[in-house]
């Protein structure tokens, strides 16, 4: 087995194992997913969707009267191993010009687990913040 | 408290509930994160400890990969720390980004109690065929570390 560049052992091919054919399947992944917390001030919905094969996520805010729309953004998915082709978790930016929003979200038994990293840069005073959410579909 | 109005958001979390949150005053304070952090897992393939700083006000982050005969100092990189809500102060989070050259990993943490939890998205682009990853590692912070944070 060839020895890969790593940083970790994680990094590395199974000893009989070698890379699987093609990209990452986002199949786990699609579907529109809501917030178990109904009465949630945060992301209230997602919607990850593969258009010609390019995986995105299209989320919204807890606004009223209408969730905000936060539009469309292309996302990149990952697998659980270098040797996996399932996709369990994706990253995606938000960059609303006032503010630039990082999704970094995982699966786990059903559940789609949530963390937004949000940084200001409309120098509201507002410090950047971080939340939780856990989705189900 | 008064809730203030007119500042753009995204969704309610945005809205600072507090007047002070507009002076400027809540930078977020990187205290709670600074320290030693060494994995729970001691046969983890992962991360085996992150070193968090505070460097002039900015947050460093310096991690080490699991890796035989000794871990692979990633070196020191810049990180943003994340409070708990807009107009609060203390760190609940970090994000920090590694550009390997044949990887890109976005470390994206946060406080859980007195754990941290890191979460790392592994992006490859040297062709290798391997597929990009997520991983997740859990840190103690021993208490000569803690003391000194």
């Amino acid at each position: 087995m060839t020895r890969l560049q790593s940083v970790r052992a994680d990094d590395q091919l199974g000893e009989s194992a070698s890379a699987p054919p093609g990209e990452i399947d986002v199949s786990p992944l699609l579907g529109t997913w809501w917030a178990t917390d109904k009465t949630t001030e945060s992301v209230v919905k997602m919607e990850l969707a593969d258009r010609a094969g390019s995986f995105v996520v299209h989320a919204f805010g807890a606004c009223a009267p209408a969730p905000c729309d936060w539009g469309e953004r292309p996302a990149v998915p990952y697998a659980a191993t270098v040797d996996s082709r399932d996709a369990m978790a994706f990253s995606a930016v938000y960059d609303f010009g006032f503010m630039e929003t990082l999704l970094a979200a995982y699966s786990k038994g059903g559940i789609l687990v949530l963390d937004t990293f949000n940084t200001f840069k409309d120098g509201s005073g507002r410090a950047n913040y971080f939340t939780r959410e856990f989705f189900h579909r | 408290m008064p809730i203030v109005p007119s500042l753009r958001l995204t969704r309610a979390r945005d809205v600072a509930r507090d007047a002070a949150a507009r002076s400027g005053a809540p930078a977020v304070d990187p205290a709670p994160l600074v320290g030693t952090w060494v994995s729970f897992d001691a046969a983890t393939r992962g991360i085996v400890r992150v070193v968090v700083a505070s460097r002039g006000g900015r947050l460093a982050v310096r991690a080490f990969g699991a890796a035989s005969p000794a871990p692979h100092d990633w070196g020191e990189v810049p990180g943003d720390a994340f409070a708990g809500s807009v107009d609060t102060a203390a760190a609940v989070g970090f994000t920090a980004r590694y550009r390997f050259g044949f990887v890109d990993t976005l470390l994206a943490a946060y406080l859980n109690r007195r754990l941290l939890v890191v979460d790392s998205y592994n992006a490859f682009g040297d062709g290798s065929g391997r597929s990009s990853y997520f991983s997740r590692d859990h840190f103690h912070q021993p208490a000569e570390s803690a003391s000194r944070a």
